[in-house]
This record gives structure tokens, C-alpha cells and sequence, in this order.
């Protein structure tokens, strides 16, 4: 053999021994989450620190967004796949339990560690705990900036005022921006107006008056008084409020730190009441939390328990309410001076003692995505109120008829 | 012996043949044959949210569904707009652009190559995504440049259906051209200069030239184009979704593989979702079927 197709040969047989070279043999813990922003930050990190204390096994993680995580994790678990750990919000957890891609959270974790957690800390359905959180929240707030806004409205009538007035402002182009194109920021509106999404009955209640009358308030916000824009989406409302052309945004938790970060002065309040009603435009609140894939081989088992006690431990939740402004779910926390020392946190469950928790029931899929449509029908002016109340229910129907096919 | 020793070779030769081809034959039974009778057998189940793990075949009921939704012949009508609208401009524009490109006045004709094929080399995600951008309602560029410069009103163009279909269907017009461009650059060069010069001594106008000499030269280069273009202008859902934000307003600006990714990722019917994409495998197999027979295409022009 020549010389060099001797080093030929060298080269390739380096190749294949540093190509089929792989990493450390331990066992891997998986972790798909949809934290964004200074909480995204936050968990790299904390999962950085367990990584370095840990050599028997290692934990990766992966940001996806909420509805692809859900979505991929169903199929992934239903072909015998997918990351041991899933992050995401409450409401995942009944289309996760009933597609059976998880399983029960006290098979995982004792009793004696369950018995930490308040009521909004374990996520149960059809009697039986599915999701261990590590916060509560979740819910939309009034976030206004101090520049333009000194003492936050207390109702509807108020929000208009005073929005309207700082409107003749040449520097101000409306009064107050959310999110058009998602319907869970049309139900602070739904319900100061006595609606609700679903009767008690859990079918779908959305042909109301209360819904009508919901539709009608936004539809006088953007037309009758103009505080609103014409049309606009997350990023759209996000930017004008951290460009001060807006002073006032409808958003919730995980956007402040970011706030914060733009150089805002800004304040939290509840989102007005209608005294008409007096009822307050309540948001719905969710828990956040893990749930455990149904395929985790039981040998593998104690490894996930480890991370799950590390990320949802009294230590972490009481780091991250005073780093993150989130509120704990563990009710030693909960009640400790942690929760005093962040005036952020009193105003943020000053809005949840008037919240709507998130229904754990698989239809809230089809309540979404049935009222999404009309919900961007009617902040568009395609519709009537009457008619987008009836098309919202219609769709809403239709799509959990069809579910079942 | 004689006979014996051939049939050996030819034996060897056929083996050999089938030892070449095998690989390819487990990839294409593995890749294309196994999801496609794996779909087939979905589109015959019950397989959804309730019973995604426990699912049977029920029959032919997820079809008959599929025919009685009452937004799918409006979706397969809105689906044969967008194919033909996009397939009629990419070719004028890409035949057009690669004829003025052929021509000896155009100079630095490799830079303009280059930057003809910029919207085509470029992430089609990334594209839609600054197009949407740019169809933004207050601050995107196409409604500052209407305002500002042509002195007209706003368009919404992502919250009206018609505006916001129309907008995916700039987007994808923007995106798909390069491919006609190249592919009709690539059938002018095989053109011989003779017939040009023939008709050139004949006195025949630019304009005949084209229609006499070019555009039947082009045509067997061009129809299979038109024909994958067709298929994947159909069946592109990137830019539909990501323009117009999963079908935003109100499911209004689905096409029909949009509509089956909503119905199997977002409301898990995966039997219907099947069942509507054997359908939609069935309309482009007739069609390609159909039109490379009327056309053909797959024929020599010389």
C-alpha cells in the first residue's frame, strides 16, 4: 500500500472512531417548556447548576411553543416517544390525561412532597393529580405606565375618561392596546358582563347577552371612542406600549420583566370593574406546571422525581418569586415574608383574588379555537355583536360535534 | 453449455440489477409506501382526540364527512384560485424575466441572475414571515408605501379575508417565480441560434419570434415544471400559515392542506384529517394524470 493511501486509510478509520464516539453514557432527562424571556433565562440556569451537581444523569431542555409542545408531545407519547418532562399551563392537562401521554403525578412523587402544594399547585382530572406547578398566574392585568397614568382607573367609566383625555396628548396614538387575534384576552371583557364560556353543565354559553354586551364595549372603545386601535396583534401592542405611544397595555406576567427591562416605569392594577355589572373584568388564572410522559420506563423513574423535587422545591419557588415576580403554589412560601418583600406579587394576586380559574376540561380545545375566528371577526368590524355572539357559539359547537367523528 | 453460460450471465446481471436497486426499494417501502397504506387505513378509522389510542376502522364515514363539511368545497375552490393565480404569474413573470435575461443587450447578467434567485435561495419561512411584516396594518412597508406615495387608504391586509388571501398569495408570487426563471433560462440556452437567425432573415418580429419559435421550444421544458409547480403551489402550506397566521380571519384563508394540518394537530381528528388528504392526493394524481396525457408533455419536441 502507498504511503498515502495508507494515510487514507488512518484518516478514515479517525473519522469513524471519533464519529461513532458519543457522549457520556448516562441517562438523559428531557425537558420540553415554553418559558420565555427572564423566566427562560432563569431555568437554563438553575438547570445549568443541577446539571454540575449531578453526574449520574443530565437534564436538557428545549423551549417550543405552547400549542406545538402539546401537540407534538401527544404524538410523540402516543408512538412510545417524546421528553420525559412536559412544562406548560393547567389547561394542557385534561387533552393530556385523556389521550393517555401522561401519567398520574403521585406515581412519580410521595404524598409527603404532594402535601406541600395548595390547591393550585397540583392539577387534578377525573379525580386523580396529573401536573405538579411550580406558579400560579397567568392572568391578564391593567399594566400602565406611570409617564402618562398616576393612579390606575378603578372602572370602565373611569379607564375611558381618563384614557380619552390623555389621548388629545401629541404623542399618545390610543389609550389602550391587547391582543386581537387571541379570544383569552376578550374574557376580562366576558365576564364584568356576567358571561362565561361554559354553563355549569360544561356546554358551551356563548350566545348571551353578557357576550353581546361584551362585544359592544370593544366595538365603543375602537369606534365610538377611539382609545383603541383598528386592528393590531401581540407584537403590534407589545411594541407600542414599550414605545410609549400607548400607556396602557392588557398583558400578564410574562411580559413585565421585559417591561422592566425596556426602561418602562410601569404599575399593575386589576382590570377595571363595570359598575354597571359590578362585576370586575376577571382574566382566567392557570397554574404552570410538569407532568411526567406515560412512556418513562420505571428504572428511570427516581431520576425524574429528582429533577421534578428540584425545579418545583420551596427553594426554587421562593427564587423565582423574587426574581421572576411569579407566585408559589407551595403554601409555606406562599404565606412567607417572600410574598411581602415583591410589591409586585401583592398587586399580582390582588388581580387573582378576582380571577377565573382555567377549566381542566378537553373541550376548552374546541372554546378556543371556535370563538378565535369570530373573536377576530368582531375586533375587525366584520361583524355585528348579535352576529358574533351567535357565530362564536355556532363554531363552538360545531367543532366539539366534530371531535367526535 | 452456450445456452447455460448465457442464462448464467444474464442471471448474474439481473441479480446484480436487484442488489443495485434493493436499498432503494426498502427506502421507498419505508418512506412513501408504509405512511401512505398507514394513511390510507387512518382515513378509514375513528382515530381522534377520544380515541387515539384505541382506534378502529369504521369505514368509509370520515369521507362522507369530509364531503358534507361545508367549508371544503369552498376551501378546494379558494385552494384552485390560489394554484392558478400563483402558477399564472410565476410562469409570465419567470418566462419573462429569463427571455430578457437571454438577451445580449442585458449586461452583468450574472448579478441579475443572482439577485432574481435571491427570494427563491432564501428560507421559505423567513420570507413569509417578513412579508407578513411588511403587511402589517399601521406600521408594515407595503401600507406606509400606499399611504405615503400613491396617496391611497390603508388595506387591511391580514384581518379581511379577501385582503388577507391575497396578501399569501403576493407572498407566494414573490417566492415562486425564481423557479419558472431558471428553469426557462435553462430551456432558451438549449434553443439553436439558427432558428432565431432564420427568422431573423425571414423579417419576423420579436413578438413572432416568440410566440413561433421560443414558446413551442419552451414548452416541453416548461409543462413538467408547470406541473410540479402545480402539485406544490397546492400543497405549499408554509406560506399560507405563516402569512396569514393558521388561516386567519376566521379559518378564511385555508387551503385545503392547511385546513387538513389544523384538523390533525390542532383538533386531533386524525381520521378525518386523513381521509381529506386522500382526497387531495386523488385531485393532484387525476390532474397530473390528465394533464400530461392532454399536453404531452413528457414528449419530444424535436
Amino acid at each position: 500500500m502507498s504511503r498515502l493511501a495508507s494515510r487514507l486509510v488512518l484518516c478514515g478509520l479517525t473519522l469513524l472512531v471519533a464519529g461513532c464516539a458519543s457522549a457520556p453514557d448516562v441517562p438523559r432527562i428531557r425537558i420540553w417548556h415554553q418559558k420565555i424571556g427572564p423566566e427562560r433565562l432563569f431555568f437554563e440556569r438553575v438547570i445549568a447548576e443541577y446539571n454540575d451537581a449531578h453526574d449520574d444523569h443530565v437534564v436538557e431542555v428545549l423551549y417550543r411553543e405552547n400549542e406545538e409542545a402539546r401537540n407534538l408531545f401527544v404524538i410523540a407519547s402516543v408512538g412510545g416517544k417524546g421528553p420525559e418532562l412536559l412544562f406548560g399551563p393547567s389547561d394542557n392537562v385534561s387533552v393530556l390525561a385523556l389521550t393517555e401521554s401522561i401519567m398520574p403525578i403521585d406515581r412519580v412523587l410521595s404524598d409527603e412532597y404532594l402535601a406541600q402544594f395548595n390547591d393550585e399547585g397540583l392539577i387534578g382530572w377525573n379525580d386523580r393529580p396529573w401536573m405538579v406547578a411550580d406558579q400560579v398566574g397567568n392572568h391578564l392585568m391593567f399594566v400602565y405606565n406611570k409617564r402618562f397614568i398616576a393612579e390606575p382607573p378603578e372602572t370602565l367609566s373611569e379607564m375611558i375618561a381618563l384614557l380619552t383625555e390623555l389621548k388629545q396628548r401629541p404623542d399618545i396614538t390610543y389609550g389602550l392596546t391587547w391582543n386581537y387575534t387571541e379570544p383569552f384576552f376578550f374574557l376580562p371583557f366576558l365576564t364584568c358582563h356576567g358571561g362565561w364560556v361554559m354553563d355549569e353543565e360544561g356546554r358551551p354559553s356563548l350566545n348571551t347577552d353578557a357576550t353581546v354586551n361584551a362585544i359592544q364595549l370593544i366595538l365603543d372603545l375602537r369606534d365610538k371612542h377611539q382609545l383603541i386601535p383598528g386592528t393590531t396583534d401581540y407584537d403590534t401592542a407589545e411594541a407600542t406600549f414599550k414605545e410609549e405611544r400607548v400607556p396602557a397595555i392588557i398583558n400578564g406576567p410574562w411580559s413585565w420583566t421585559g417591561y422592566e427591562q425596556s426602561g418602562i416605569d410601569y404599575g399593575l392594577a386589576r382590570i377595571p370593574m363595570n359598575a354597571d355589572t359590578g362585576l370586575w373584568c376577571a382574566p382566567v388564572v392557570s397554574s404552570k406546571g410538569y407532568s411526567v410522559n406515560v412512556n418513562v420506563p420505571d428504572e428511570k423513574l427516581p431520576l425524574v422525581r429528582s429533577v421534578l423535587e428540584y425545579l418545583t422545591s420551596p427553594d426554587m419557588q421562593a427564587a423565582m418569586a423574587r426574581e421572576l415576580s411569579t407566585i408559589p403554589v407551595i403554601t409555606e412560601i406562599r404565606e412567607s415574608e417572600v410574598m411581602n418583600e415583591n410589591p409586585l406579587l401583592q398587586r399580582s394576586l390582588s388581580q387573582i383574588e378576582v380571577s377565573r380559574p382555567m377549566p381542566i376540561d378537553p373541550k376548552m380545545r374546541q372554546i378556543w379555537d371556535g370563538m378565535r375566528g369570530p373573536y377576530q371577526l368582531i375586533m375587525n368590524g366584520a361583524v355585528t355583536p348579535q352576529e358574533g355572539a351567535e357565530l362564536m357559539q355556532r363554531e363552538v359547537e360545531k367543532r366539539i360535534a366534530d371531535t367526535f367523528l | 453449455m452456450k445456452f447455460l453460460s448465457n442464462h448464467s450471465e444474464k442471471r448474474k446481471a439481473q441479480l446484480f440489477l436487484l442488489f443495485l436497486l434493493a436499498p432503494t426499494v426498502v427506502l421507498v417501502l419505508a418512506v412513501v409506501a408504509y405512511p401512505f397504506m398507514f394513511n390510507v387505513v387512518l382515513s378509514l378509522s375513528n382515530m381522534n382526540i377520544y380515541h387515539i389510542r384505541d382506534w378502529d376502522v369504521v369505514g368509509i364515514q370520515q369521507y362522507v364527512a369530509v364531503f358534507q363539511e361545508p367549508k371544503f368545497w369552498e376551501i378546494l375552490f379558494k385552494t384552485v384560485v390560489w394554484t392558478g393565480v400563483n402558477i399564472v404569474f410565476h410562469v409570465v413573470i419567470g418566462v419573462f424575466l429569463a427571455v430578457l435575461l437571454h438577451q445580449k443587450f442585458v449586461v452583468g447578467k450574472p448579478a441579475w441572475r443572482v439577485l432574481l434567485i435571491l427570494p427563491w435561495a432564501l428560507p421559505q419561512y423567513i420570507t413569509a414571515l417578513t412579508w407578513r411584516g411588511m403587511f402589517n396594518y399601521d406600521y408594515g412597508a407595503i401600507n406606509l408605501l400606499i399611504t405615503k406615495y400613491m396617496n391611497l387608504s390603508p388595506v387591511e391586509w391580514l384581518t379581511s379575508p379577501f385582503e388577507a388571501f391575497a396578501a399569501a398569495i403576493l407572498t407566494n408570487i414573490w417566492l415562486g417565480f425564481p423557479f419558472m426563471m431558471v428553469i426557462a433560462l435553462g430551456g432558451l440556452q438549449s434553443i439553436p441560434a439558427e432558428l432565431y437567425e432564420a427568422a431573423d432573415v425571414d423579417g419576423a418580429s420579436p413578438w413572432k419570434k416568440f410566440w413561433n419559435v421560443t414558446a413551442p421550444l419552451l414548452k416541453p421544458v416548461m409543462l413538467p415544471a408547470i406541473i410540479l409547480g402545480i402539485v406544490w403551489t397546492f400543497n405549499n402550506i408554509n406560506v399560507v400559515w405563516l402569512v396569514s397566521n393558521m388561516g386567519e380571519p376566521n379559518d378564511q384563508t385555508h387551503i385545503l392542506v392547511s385546513f387538513v394540518y389544523k384538523a390533525a394537530f390542532n383538533a386531533y381528528r386524525f381520521g378525518w384529517a386523513a381521509a381529506l388528504s386522500m382526497v387531495i392526493f386523488v385531485i393532484l394524481f387525476t390532474f397530473s394524470q390528465v394533464f400530461l396525457n392532454r399536453t404531452k408533455a413528457t414528449e419530444a419536441a424535436y
